[in-house]
């Protein structure tokens, strides 16, 4: 009776029924992506534990005894410059995306619709110039700091940096954008010439705010950049009042005298929670933009 | 607005050759003037050139006898329907409308008045707060009609404008044009590959082929005495039927007379000069005449014959395997396989010289 | 000997005839000499002769000197006349109206002069047609801009009459129609909300519609305010004046662009035949524009001059300079300069000068290409253009130009000059005992490392060795890893693709150098991972992965795959979902397996879609400092086999960086670094070359 009745139950996925080899098939893959998901939230989640355990010295000891205190937290605050570097990977953050935002939106634009002599050439350029790393200057870096800074005292280090970090981005960005303006209909421009635009204001009250999610993505990046980054700061950033957050982080692993590793784990916690929020939310945009960009060339 | 295009050229700064050369036009105040030519032949060039919106290489462009060659476009007092709409996505269909005049610094009020007097003409109230983004293709088409309104300018220019919308849409916004056109008497040059849209619509039509004018004037005139070659063939559907022969004996003469067509007696003279030369005879597929009194006639095999309802299109062969299309009344009974007589009057028949192209009978 | 053509030309190609006939005579006599048999030709010849011996005397020659004597009287005059026509109206019309006036008087004394001579000289004819265009024009552009200054006068005067007392009465209307509005957006939005309780409308379609309603409202609300009168005078008077100046700009602009339509359409007529204003004026830009006749474009070109002769050349001579020497600084690396003296600036400033000479020598040549093409094709007959053509040309094309400046700029400092500065740094020998002073040493870096001799080049293949291998394995896992995963998640009949999603996205999320120093922690001697592992494998001893040189390298290569595969991930979903189902159903149909399916289509177009992101990958973990340095800083240590500086997973970048930042052989550092660069460029380009980003713009 039992059985009647599964038979003449509806099948009622749009799919065709599985034979049993896919069935098997399905179960590995949520086999492996389980086991995936699970190697990746592991540490994280080791992480987040220390953070927490008042049961730690300077040193981490995991998988052991959990009492839950927010000591790390107060160590962080109280006995290491961590609001400094929050302060200082922000101010970074910001003038470089800033810079790059002004610098792009133009190239991108004039890159997309106008044809001049040198186009390909300087774009092919500056696309294989880019790949030599930015570490490559480093010596004159420092050197041309000197003689700037000479001439303009209020010229530091950290705007060395965001001068870096800008000349950095300039060419991939301009691409993106480039290739995001390129897929805005050149009618736009045209009914706002008829409209009574300059090339400018072309620019200004048509493209850019279509542009817009573009650019933001550009923006983003920008801004999430100088988090990343350990090499640039550490190499030309020298005293612990002008690190960023990953140059001063690292302080509290690797300087024998001020190790604390609880501290590290929950700094790291306070660092990554905003930015991971972030990019949860705005991850459509953010993979779309960079493939866009990408693929469009 | 008077409209006058004289020995009007243009070359890309990327090509070699002129892509338009000695363009000679005059479009008279309140006239719908189409455009119309087959694929690449040059015509959003021609219309962008008028717009301001490509330069001039050579010639004058004059509005009312003021040459216009170097004014900037939004000076042109024009307006422009592009064939994408080209709304703003990020601005309001009202702020669309507007945009023109707030960049000329116009006042609030007038240009609140003006946005609203388009949008009812339009009949688009309803929508000025949406995004186009959230209006239908052929809202949208108003809407762009409507954002050249409000400027009130003296020339309309329009690209294709319908070649988006769906057939039936195509079809009521054609009709809708015309009467806008009526209400507002703006001159209006609009640019087509489709002739129904040339035919219908147009008081004058331009046609154009390689960056040449081919003919001009009214659309009866195209049909009636299609002025060269490429003419007769590009108006009308099915294409006009052409039987490349020679004049003997004053008589012209198809393959050795499968086709033998005496003109009437005021002809013969015309093509007195044409004499052992070639010449080409165009027909019209519906000028052709079962069981007629005509002194001319064509003897033809049925192939095909395609129902279309009101008439029959009958796919025929001469005796040289010539193909030929005749359009006859839905009600007649013709048989596949059989062999019939058509005739044609004189007037019907139209002469062009096969070199140049030209028509003879003027 | 000068040899004429018979025809002018202008810019579009177009014929013309000559005017001076004597000219003509020349060129017809030059062409009858090419053209004719052996035994006429000495006959021409000496027909040619007398004919130029007798030039001062040749009529059209007498009359056009004459044209020139009475056009030189005339002009003075005609300043004198202006003189005194700008007196007479002076005060009586608004200077925008004065200039016109000058204008139209000018034209009109213009016109009568030239008029006889146009059969003459082109260059007559092109004043007595601008005269004649300006005559045309100028009473229309007078009568647009006197209405528009009288309206404006009028709203005015209509400002000082505006009382209080309208003002108070229409700002109480004002406000009662906003009372009004806001009722009924009130009541509108009233009853919205009872749609939706009736659940005849959506909550979206009413925030829609709300949005709407609000929007409607404030505009209403904006375009009654300028009913009060001292707003809409305001704004009246406003746009009055923009229509008054933007008008005269523009009705300028017109009839400057008539003229110029004018002067491409006029040819000129000069006897020499040899374009000589560019190479008099070459070592001074400028000068050739003055000779040509381009008097504003002339002030731009001496600007060039002036940074030649002014900022470059004394630069790059030593002066000025921050502590350099110039480009003679660039030789002699403050080899004999004083204590303070520093090879590494003296270095750089010598690179800057380089790069100045450089702007320099480019810009010169500008110049004198731009002095000499107008000096060429006024031979043919084209006229120079006038500033106005210049100007508008310079706007239209130079656009791109002006707006991508500060884009080269940033790049030549920040990107070219510390790039050629470590180029010219590998050169020498900048080592921990050569710091603030060091000398040229022309390829021996090179040598140290080719050889793997030196302190620094011993390790130099090994590590390139590993280097290779780390990018080669880490990335292709990375890839590999993050491409099944996205398969798998994107499959129809899995579930929960968002929760996978987001776990997924996190290895990217959290900045890496935070997961990899806790890696670091954990694989520590005492850390969590340390002691699974030894569990694990039930070993005596503990097992430390970071004193094992083939444990690190695996445990690295792992730790990237987890780091790298999240954005391949993202990238790989994002192309999945873009491919249309249909090519599937397709293959379906044509009985292809799931795994035909994949390796056929999902893994080209993936590729196909991603390749310049791929190949920006491989560079990126090329150059992986982080995760290196982070993890172990390059360790375990051997210094048999690496010496003192590099440990055994050391790569090429983070050495450098050893070298350089902490043991300051900065010279080899910098060789080595130019050798993984050029690699790298050669890789990208072919890389980049090969994709359709390339292929694409190639076709533009
Ligand atoms: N910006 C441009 N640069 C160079 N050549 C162009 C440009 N725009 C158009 N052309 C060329 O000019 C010719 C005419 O193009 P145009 O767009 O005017 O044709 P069209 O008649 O409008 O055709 P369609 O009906 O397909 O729109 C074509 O051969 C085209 O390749
Ligand atoms: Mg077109």
């Amino acid at each position: 009776m039992k059985k009647q009745k599964h038979k003449n139950a509806l099948y009622l996925s749009d799919r065709q029924p599985l034979a049993f080899a896919g069935k098997i098939g399905v179960l590995m893959m949520y086999i492996i992506l389980a086991s995936w998901a699970a190697a990746i939230i592991w540490p994280l989640y080791q992480m987040i534990v220390s953070a927490f355990n008042g049961r730690q010295g300077s040193y981490l000891i995991l998988n052991r005894e959990f009492e839950f205190s927010w000591e790390h937290f107060e160590y962080l605050f109280e006995e290491t410059l961590y609001l400094t570097w929050v302060k200082n990977t922000i101010f970074i953050a910001v003038t470089t995306a800033i810079v790059i935002l002004l610098i792009v939106s133009f190239t991108g634009y004039a890159y997309s619709r106008y044809r001049f002599k040198g186009r390909r050439a300087s774009l092919m350029a500056i696309l294989l110039i880019q790949t030599i790393p930015t570490f490559a200057g480093i010596a004159a870096y420092y050197a041309m700091h000197t003689i700037i800074s000479n001439i303009i005292p209020a010229f530091s280090r950290q705007m060395m940096l965001v001068l870096i970090y800008a000349g950095g981005g300039i060419a991939s960005n301009t691409f993106i954008l480039k290739g995001y303006i390129d897929s805005i209909s050149t009618e736009l421009d045209d009914a706002g010439r008829m409209d009574g635009c300059s090339s400018m204001k072309v620019y200004r009250l048509i493209i850019m705010p279509i542009a817009r999610p573009m650019l933001a993505v550009i923006g983003l990046w920008s801004f999430i950049g100088p988090f990343m980054d350990y090499l640039l700061p550490r190499v030309l950033l020298t005293s612990p009042q002008t690190y960023t957050l990953a140059a001063g982080l690292f302080t509290l692993i690797n300087d024998i005298r001020n190790t604390n590793q609880p501290a590290f784990a929950a700094g790291g916690l306070l660092t990554a929670v905003p930015i991971v929020i972030m990019f949860i939310l705005l991850q459509n945009q953010l993979v779309s933009g960079l493939a866009k960009g990408s693929v469009k060339g | 607005m008077k409209v006058e295009l004289k020995n009007i050229g243009k070359k890309y700064e990327n090509r070699e050759n002129f892509t338009l050369r000695g363009i000679d036009l005059t479009i008279e105040e309140k006239d719908f003037c189409v455009i119309l030519g087959p694929s690449g032949c040059g015509k959003t060039t021609l219309l962008r050139m008028i717009a301001g919106l490509n330069s001039v290489t050579e010639g004058d462009l004059l509005f009312d006898g003021r040459r216009v060659n170097k004014v900037a476009a939004k000076d042109r007092d024009i307006a422009m329907v592009f064939q994408s709409y080209a709304l703003y996505p990020h601005m309001t269909v009202y702020d669309n409308m507007a945009f023109s005049l707030s960049m000329r610094k116009e006042r609030k009020k007038i240009i609140n008045e003006r946005v609203m007097e388009a949008a009812e003409l339009l009949q688009i109230t309803e929508y000025l707060h949406s995004k186009p983004s959230d209006i239908s293709g052929g809202q949208r088409q108003r809407v762009a009609l409507g954002r050249a309104i409000v400027r009130n300018p003296s020339v309309f220019l329009m690209d294709e404008p319908l070649s988006n919308l769906d057939a039936k849409l195509r079809e009521h916004m054609r009709v809708e044009l015309v009467r806008l056109h009526k209400k507002l008497g703006t001159t209006t040059i609009y640019v087509t590959h489709d002739q129904v849209e040339a035919m219908t619509m147009a008081n004058r039509i331009v046609l154009m082929n390689d960056g040449k004018i081919q003919q001009t004037g009214a659309p009866d005139e195209f049909y009636e005495k299609p002025g060269n070659i490429f003419v007769a063939k590009f108006i009308g559907s099915p294409t006009m039927n052409m039987f490349d022969g020679c004049i003997t004996d004053g008589n012209f003469v198809f393959d050795d007379g499968v086709v033998r067509i005496v003109p009437s007696e005021p002809l013969k003279k015309l093509l007195d000069p044409y004499e052992g030369k070639n010449v080409s005879v165009g027909i019209r597929a519906e000028r052709f005449e079962k069981d007629s009194i005509h002194r001319n006639n064509i003897k033809c095999t049925i192939d095909v014959i395609e129902m279309l309802g009101k008439e029959k299109l009958l796919y025929c062969r001469l005796s040289n395997d010539k193909e030929i299309v005749i359009s006859a009344p839905g009600y007649n009974r013709y048989e596949e396989g059989m062999e019939y007589t058509f005739g044609f009057d004189d007037s019907v028949v139209h002469y062009f010289n096969t070199e140049t192209g030209e028509r003879i009978n003027k | 000997m000068a040899v004429y053509n018979e025809f002018l030309y202008d810019t579009i190609g177009n014929e013309h005839p000559r005017k001076n006939l004597y000219l003509l005579e020349v060129a017809r006599l030059q062409e009858q000499i090419r053209n004719s048999a052996k035994s006429d030709k000495t006959e021409f010849v000496r027909e040619l002769r007398e004919l130029k011996r007798n030039r001062k005397s040749h009529p059209y020659n007498v009359s056009l000197s004459a044209f020139k004597k009475d056009e030189k009287t005339f002009r003075k005059n005609l300043s004198e006349s202006k003189k005194a026509y700008s007196r007479e109206i002076k005060g009586r019309f608004s200077p925008k109206i004065t200039r016109l006036k000058i204008l139209g008087f000018l034209s009109g004394q213009m016109e009568p002069f030239y008029k006889p001579f146009t059969g003459l000289s082109y260059d007559a004819l092109m004043h007595y047609e601008e005269a004649l265009i300006i005559q045309r024009q100028i009473d229309g552009v007078t009568e647009f801009i006197s209405e528009h200054e009288t309206a404006m006068a009028d709203a005015k005067a209509a400002r000082k009459t505006i009382g209080g007392e309208d003002n108070k009465k229409a700002r109480a209307g004002l406000f009662d129609f906003k009372k009004i509005q806001r009722q009924k957006y009130k009541a509108d939005i009233a009853s919205l909300r009872k749609k939706i309780k009736e659940g005849i409308i959506s909550k979206k379609a009413f925030e829609a519609e709300k949005a709407q309603l609000k929007k409607k409202q404030a505009y209403a609300i904006l375009v009654k305010s300028y009913e009060l009168p001292g707003k809409g005078n305001r704004e009246l008077i406003k746009s009055l004046h923009y229509q008054v100046t933007k008008g005269f700009r523009r009705e300028i602009t017109v009839l400057n662009a008539n003229i110029a339509d004018l002067r491409r359409k006029t040819p000129v007529e000069i006897t020499r035949v040899v374009p000589v204003n560019a190479f008099l004026s070459f070592f001074l830009p400028g000068f050739g524009q003055v000779l040509n006749g381009q008097y504003i474009k002339a002030i731009f070109f001496f600007l060039i001059s002036i940074f030649t002769y002014v900022i470059a050349i004394p630069y790059s001579l030593g002066y000025a300079n921050f502590q350099g020497d110039g480009i003679a600084g660039l030789i002699s690396l403050a080899a004999d300069g004083s204590k303070l003296d520093k090879s590494l600036i003296f270095m750089i400033e010598g690179t800057l000068s380089v790069y100045l000479i450089i702007f320099a020598v480019v810009l010169v040549y500008i110049s004198f290409r731009d002095v000499f093409k107008v000096d060429r094709d006024r031979i043919r007959g084209v006229r120079p253009r006038n500033w106005f053509e210049t100007k508008t040309s310079l706007f239209e094309e130079g656009f791109p130009y002006m707006v991508s400046f500060p884009a080269m700029f940033v790049i030549v400092f920040i990107v070219l000059v510390p790039i050629t500065t470590t180029m010219l740094l590998s050169f020498t020998g900048m080592d921990p005992q050569n710091q603030s002073k060091f000398p040229w040493v022309g390829l021996e870096n090179y040598k140290l490392i080719a050889l793997g001799q030196g302190i620094a080049g011993k390790a130099f293949w090994y590590i390139l060795g590993w280097s290779v291998v780390w990018t080669l394995v880490a990335t292709t896992l990375a890839i590999a890893l993050g491409f099944f995963l996205a398969v798998f998640t994107n499959n129809e009949r899995i579930k929960g693709k968002l929760f996978f999603r987001t776990i997924y996205l996190l290895p990217w999320a959290v900045p890496s150098f935070i997961t990899i120093m806790f890696f670091s922690i954990m694989f520590s001697p005492n850390g969590a991972m340390t002691e699974i592992i030894t569990k694990l494998l039930n070993a005596d001893a503990a097992i430390v992965v970071k004193y094992n040189p083939m444990l690190s390298r695996i445990t690295l290569i792992f730790i990237q795959g987890w780091l790298g595969s999240s954005y391949i991930f993202l990238l790989s979903t994002g192309v999945l979902q873009s491919i249309p189902e249909d090519l599937y159903e397709a293959a379906q149909i044509d009985g292809a397996t799931a795994w035909q399916k994949l390796k056929r289509i999902t893994l080209p177009m993936v590729l196909f879609q991603t390749a310049p992101l791929l190949i920006g990958q491989y560079t990126f973990n090329f150059n992986n400092f982080s995760v290196i340095y982070l993890f172990n800083g390059g360790g375990p240590f051997n210094p048999t086999k690496y010496g003192n500086l590099a440990g055994s997973t050391d790569l090429l970048i983070s050495y450098i960086f050893k070298l350089t930042t902490d043991n300051q052989y900065q010279s080899i550092g910098a060789a080595i670094t130019m050798v993984i660069s050029l690699g790298l460029m050669v890789f990208a380009f072919f890389g980049f070359r090969n994709s359709k980003a390339f292929k694409k713009s190639d076709t533009e």
